[in-house]
């Protein structure tokens, strides 16, 4: 029996916020050190002995995990479904970090592309291609990793494929949503191996699963 | 000089003499213990046509092999990137008129075109063994058991078997929990991610409980028993019991029903091999259906490679010292006595810098 220590991954950002009451409500609890922001550290422990965790950026999570260096994480399945690794499991919906992928153009923008061929630019070319593809055009991916919004004012692409919550930064930027991707939560992620040969794995996707059924029956009884 | 020509293309590595000499071992131990087994070797060739390699069991691609035109036959040829089909083929015509069930394993290397995103190796050592002529509860156990005995002989300590039962959609989609064809895919996919959420979204909420019939083996065993199929599952859960019986306590034993990774054509039984701490799995195996002649089989391979780690260092071995004009009979004399020997070319050698720690001096071997 594996008995090294567990490394848990959660992402920076947005997410990690509505993630951390999930997470400490399971029983992983990061050390004191973690909430301050002046705090260079990349690991940290937590209130259990044998587990630490690692603040990485949202891809690198499924990156960790998939590949066995953290056993399990917390990521939007909007990562999952970019990366489409084979050795990730993702069996709890957390329910938590609601928002959704979508196609946006500009508002009094002409339509540049060709009925068999598209330009977009993205931080999910995988995703992208295989929406288009599954109507039968040809996507072009500009792979950018962030401000995509910019892209089909300056010319770059004419339309763009981004996480959507409020629709603020699009109406800002004089784009408007044009088709709905995917709708994305944030789910809990473990390590294909690491859940069949580590039972302390298994059990904090249990803790887990338990913690997201007692929230959504709590929601439906409020 | 080294110059960019000297580099190995991605994911193709030397083995230098140390891991060398571990691999070799590892490959006879295995294949030692799968003869005690009762099982003939057989060497199939590296390259083959295309369509023998691709049409001999369901499900697999021919898409990620190395690919080129025989400039003899003008036909496509390939380059294995896994011998089993090539042991469904010696079976299905060479072999064909031998009394079933044959037992036949190999040992050899494999290779494919395009690494996988997570692990970069194109090329590998693939061990293993095929029972052909039955796909039984007790040809499963036998093949289970000869897998852990092969994996114990070349020194792989904490294995773990993972069940799994692969053709299990198919048949719940055709009975119990009907899902036209589009549906089963995606349910397939989701279930492959064991993606809850992604599961409910595709409308598979049937399948729901199936994810969590994952785990430690008893415990998962009766939490599928607790899907209500119709009986569609009862046979293969009592199968299940009984392999689960006959490996007892030789390896820690799990279960995940819908785990379909690397099982692109077993049928209602599939296992895979992991021990320790290693990150990957180290082999699979399974039922499935010979093309051609329909012939039920169950075997296994697994991947020394990922073994590798997992070994204990060698000891550091002797080797005798021959120094120039030595006395070549009693050399030979000891070479027979299970010394390995290094012979002088030139009086100015260090032969504790070739590695030797003894000197032959008057027929004895004496410490250096």
């Amino acid at each position: 029996m594996p008995q090294s220590d567990l490394t848990f991954a959660v992402p920076k950002g947005r997410l990690l916020d509505d993630a951390l009451p999930v997470m400490e409500r399971a029983g992983v609890v990061p050390e004191a050190g973690f909430h301050d922001k002046a705090n260079r550290a990349l690991c940290f422990a937590t209130t259990r002995e044998d587990l630490r965790l690692i603040r990485v950026r949202a891809f690198d999570v499924a990156t960790f995990v998939a590949h066995g260096a953290a056993q399990i994480g917390i990521v939007g399945s909007d990562v999952i479904e970019e990366f489409d690794y084979s050795d990730l499991y993702a069996p709890v919906d957390l329910d938590i970090g609601h928002c959704h992928l979508a196609v946006a153009q500009a508002v009094d923008g002409e339509d540049t592309d060709g009925a068999s061929h598209v330009r977009v630019a993205t931080k999910y070319p995988n995703i992208t291609r295989r929406f288009y593809e599954r109507a039968g055009v040809q996507a072009e991916c500009v792979k950018l990793n962030g401000a995509m919004e910019l892209a089909p004012s300056l010319g770059l692409a004419g339309r763009i494929v981004d996480l959507v919550s409020t629709g603020r930064t699009l109406k800002q930027n004089g784009l408007v949503e044009t088709q709905r991707i995917l709708d994305i939560t944030a789910r809990l992620i473990v390590n294909r191996a690491a859940l069949k040969t580590d039972a302390r794995v298994a059990e904090l996707v249990e803790t887990f699963r338990r913690e997201a059924e007692a929230r959504a029956n709590e929601k439906a009884t409020a | 000089m080294t110059t960019t020509d000297d580099l190995l293309p991605e994911g193709l590595a030397d083995n230098l003499p140390a891991d060398s000499a571990m691999l070799g071992r590892a490959m006879r131990a295995a294949l030692d213990a799968m003869d005690a087994h009762g099982y003939d070797r057989v060497s199939p060739p590296l390259v083959e046509f295309e369509k023998s390699l691709g049409h001999r069991m369901d499900g697999l691609q021919t898409r990620a092999m190395f690919r080129f035109v025989d400039p003899a036959s003008l036909r496509t040829l390939a380059l294995r990137s896994d011998i089993t089909p090539q042991i469904g083929r010696i079976a299905a015509t060479a072999l064909s008129a031998r009394v079933r069930p044959l037992r036949l394993c190999y040992a050899g290397e494999v290779t494919r075109i395009a690494a996988d995103q997570l692990d970069p190796v194109r090329q590998r050592l693939q061990v293993g063994a095929e029972l052909i002529g039955s796909d039984s509860v007790a040809a499963a156990s036998e093949v289970v058991l000869t897998a852990l005995a092969a994996l114990e002989a070349v020194g792989v300590e904490n294995l773990s078997v993972d069940f799994t039962l692969p053709d299990l959609v198919t048949t719940l989609a055709a009975g119990p929990f009907p899902l036209d064809e589009e549906q089963a895919d995606a349910v397939r996919r989701e279930l492959d991610a064991k993606d809850a959420g992604g599961l409910k979204a595709v409308g598979g909420d049937a399948y729901l409980p199936l994810i969590h019939a994952a785990g430690p083996f008893p415990d998962a065993l009766d939490r599928l028993r607790a899907v209500d199929a119709g009986g569609a599952l009862e046979s293969r859960i009592a199968g299940l019991e009984q392999i689960a019986a006959a490996v007892g306590n030789r390896a820690r034993i799990t279960l995940d029903p819908t785990e379909r990774h690397g099982f692109e054509y077993q049928s209602w039984f599939g296992f895979t091999l992991y021990a320790g701490d290693a990150r990957g799995a180290l082999g699979r195996g399974g039922t499935y259906l010979i093309r051609g002649t329909d012939e039920p089989a169950t075997g296994f391979s697994i991947y020394l490679g990922q073994a590798l780690p997992l070994l204990p260092a060698a000891e550091p071995r002797a080797m005798l010292y021959l120094p120039l004009g030595h006395d070549g009979e009693g050399a030979a004399r000891l070479r027979g006595e299970g010394w390995r020997t290094l012979a002088a070319l030139s009086d100015d050698e260090d032969p504790c810098a070739l590695g030797c720690t003894h000197r032959l001096e008057s027929g004895e071997a004496i410490p250096l």
